[in-house]
């Protein structure tokens, strides 16, 4: 018993000692999106810093929040957006970003801090901010398409493609209703259904992994899709067009926060100014044509980047972002789930 | 469980020798696997499916039974009985191909019938997912069966194929052919030549051999064929997402859902999954017991 205790102790005395004695950090465990976190990017911070970083993906804000929960493993920077964000800090799950450590945020657009999911811009640093818009194939489709109630026609039945999410879905049908995304109470849900009913089957795919699959095969002609998808589209053939629906649309920012159990906090903070160098954002842009959400950043892109409607749409569209509904998702998915088995 | 296995060794006309030490540690690393990684699990999930949805995901242990009065609902009723049909379909489907080529398999000459069995084990070398994303090149309407049948003048326009419940069907049974063709092949290299010989010499003709000799031999794998079929069957969405479009649910598209989709409803999921396995468990107890009067 007692050889257990000096053991034990000598164990103790030397994890501690680690711990104390690393002023710099060795580890950076990054939780974010599939296809958002360029290889460059990360190889790049390591070869600066020496601080080698751990990457573990996910694809959706729930299965990232369904790991945080279980507290399995823990994180260093996750990447979730507005809604999550919101739900995060609610439940006392994030800390608060020491400013004086990131001087490069003086480069985010001024226009996308200080918003409802994050006030005071004390846990979250923007990452991309996208939108969720028609994506048109102009050499199939030759009608005007403004709106959702454009695409969402008995002539394109089989020909959609929408993301399988049911909360973006029943948004596009309350934003057609005059209705904002947040505005979901059973009232709002009962006054959609009869739009979602005529809706539903009309979709041919459902696919939020990589909507432009179906589009780019020539199995569907025009859909509801993430802008980046669109961006990627339209590089690959400009007969793809991005339109932001007139009825409006949905703005997501997806952002870095640190939970507050993160191991290695100090590397999370060089890791966000690392990333928001205008030199290294570019490259993330290059490879996810998102909006950027850095300034300085978007002084670097060549015309035609900056020229990609998907990317930086024209005009000043009406936008809202998703703030967190509680347990209204249950309701949202109950419906979209009691509508698909209908369909 | 005890009393079975002596009543067992009771009526057995050669007494069995109680296993000694030595079988009890060999099997302990099994007991131990079961113990960790079927019966844990299966019972935090019990667990969870009387607990209350937690806000971030997770769980809040409050009791209650709201999560299984949620379960019973006309809606998930249809997707159950439809994930069913299509699990019953792929079973049907992979016995009916499977079966010729595990029979044509095992009683090949030895020399080939390791290259064989090799052919049908090579596909599990590449990712599941991969080949699922196969299927949709060769399916898509500019794809590479659309532009054959084109070329040669077969079709006129691009035949509908990729997003469809026949191109799920088809995933599933790509899928899981290969999982009815391995057990049934152990069964029929086992078989015993004279029996069947025995059976033509009494005038059985092929089809009588066949049904009265061949199968009854063959079946414990065909049993293990279909079980090792239709049960992963009717879990597996994937397929239903990548070639069908995910335009209907099936039972385990709504299950994972509610881990890893906007409701975030754990409890929920676990009462699905709950109901689901007591469901097939007394299904599967009945069909058991049912047997030793059939044949």
């Amino acid at each position: 018993m007692k050889r257990i205790a000096i053991v034990a102790a000598v164990l103790a005395a030397v994890l501690a000692g680690c711990k104390s004695s690393s002023t710099t950090p060795k580890e950076l465990n990054l939780f974010a999106w599939s296809e958002y976190v360029p290889q460059g990017v990360i190889d790049g911070f390591t070869k600066e810093t020496g601080i080698k970083v751990n990457y573990e993906t996910y694809a959706s804000n729930e299965e990232m929040l369904a790991k945080l929960v279980s507290g399995a493993q823990a994180y260093d920077l996750i990447q979730p957006s507005e809604y999550t964000i919101e739900a995060l800090v609610k439940e006392n799950r994030l800390q608060p970003i020491d400013a004086a450590k990131v001087p490069n945020l003086k480069n985010i657009d001024p226009k996308l801090r200080g918003l409802a999911h994050d006030p005071n811009d004390k846990y979250s640093v923007p990452w991309m901010v996208g939108t969720v818009g028609i994506v048109v194939n102009t050499e199939k489709v030759t009608d005007p398409v403004k709106g959702f109630k454009d695409v969402f026609q008995e002539k394109y039945k089989g020909r959609i493609v929408v993301l399988d999410d049911p909360r973006e879905i029943v948004s596009w049908a309350l934003a057609t209703d005059g209705k904002g995304p947040n505005d979901v109470t059973p009232e709002t849900l009962a006054a959609v259904t009869p739009i979602l009913k005529q809706w539903l089957p009309l979709v041919k795919v459902y696919d939020s992994d990589s909507p432009k699959t179906a589009l780019l095969n020539g199995d569907v002609d025009l859909g509801v899709v993430w802008s980046g998808e669109a961006a990627l589209l339209y590089n690959e053939n400009p007969k793809f067009q991005y339109i932001l629906p007139a009825e409006g649309a949905h703005q997501f920012i997806d952002s870095l926060a640190i939970p507050v159990d993160a191991p290695n906090p100090e590397a999370a903070l060089l890791f966000l100014n690392y990333i928001l160098r205008p030199d290294v954002s570019k490259l993330i842009s290059a490879d996810f044509p998102y909006t950027n959400p850095n300034l300085e950043a978007r002084k670097l892109l060549s015309p035609e980047e900056l020229k990609n409607p998907a990317s930086y749409p024209p005009g000043d569209p009406k936008l809202e972002g998703f703030r967190d509904i509680g347990d209204s998702a249950v309701q949202i998915d109950k419906l979209i789930t009691d509508l698909k088995a209908q369909g | 469980m005890r009393t079975g296995t002596t009543a067992v060794t009771a009526a057995a006309p050669t007494r069995q020798r109680e296993p000694g030490r030595a079988a009890w540690l060999l099997v302990a690393p099994l007991f131990a696997w079961v113990a960790v990684f079927v019966v844990a699990p299966t019972l935090i999930m019990l667990v969870y499916s009387f607990s209350e949805r937690g806000t971030l995901g997770g769980v809040v242990f409050n009791f209650t039974l709201a999560n299984y009065a949620a379960v019973f609902d006309p809606t998930y009723l249809q997707i159950v009985v439809r994930s069913i049909i299509f699990a019953g379909l792929t079973t049907l489907f992979c016995l009916g191909m499977g079966y010729p080529v595990a029979y044509f398999i095992g009683r090949a000459d030895e020399r080939w019938r390791n290259l064989l069995l090799m052919l049908v084990m090579i596909p599990f070398w590449t990712s599941f997912l991969i080949r699922t994303y196969a299927w949709v090149t060769i399916l898509k309407s500019e794809g590479l069966l659309n532009s054959m049948l084109l070329q040669w003048s077969l079709i006129s326009q691009p035949f509908e194929m990729l997003y469809t419940p026949g191109a799920v069907l088809l995933g599933l049974v790509y899928t899981f052919l290969p999982f009815m063709i391995l057990p049934i092949y152990t069964s029929v290299e086992k078989l015993d030549n004279a029996l069947i010989e025995a059976a033509f010499d009494l005038g059985a003709g092929p089809l009588r051999a066949f049904s009265k000799v061949i199968v009854p031999m063959t079946s414990p794998g065909i049993t293990a064929g279909i079980l090792l079929v239709f049960i992963p069957a009717l879990g597996l969405y994937a397929v239903n997402d990548i070639l069908g479009g995910g335009k209907v649910d099936m039972i385990g598209n709504i299950i994972e859902n509610q881990f890893k989709g906007n409701a975030r409803n754990w409890p929920f999921g676990a009462a699905l999954g709950i109901t689901l396995m007591v469901g097939f468990a007394v299904a599967f107890w009945f069909t058991g017991r049912r047997q030793p009067h059939t044949s």
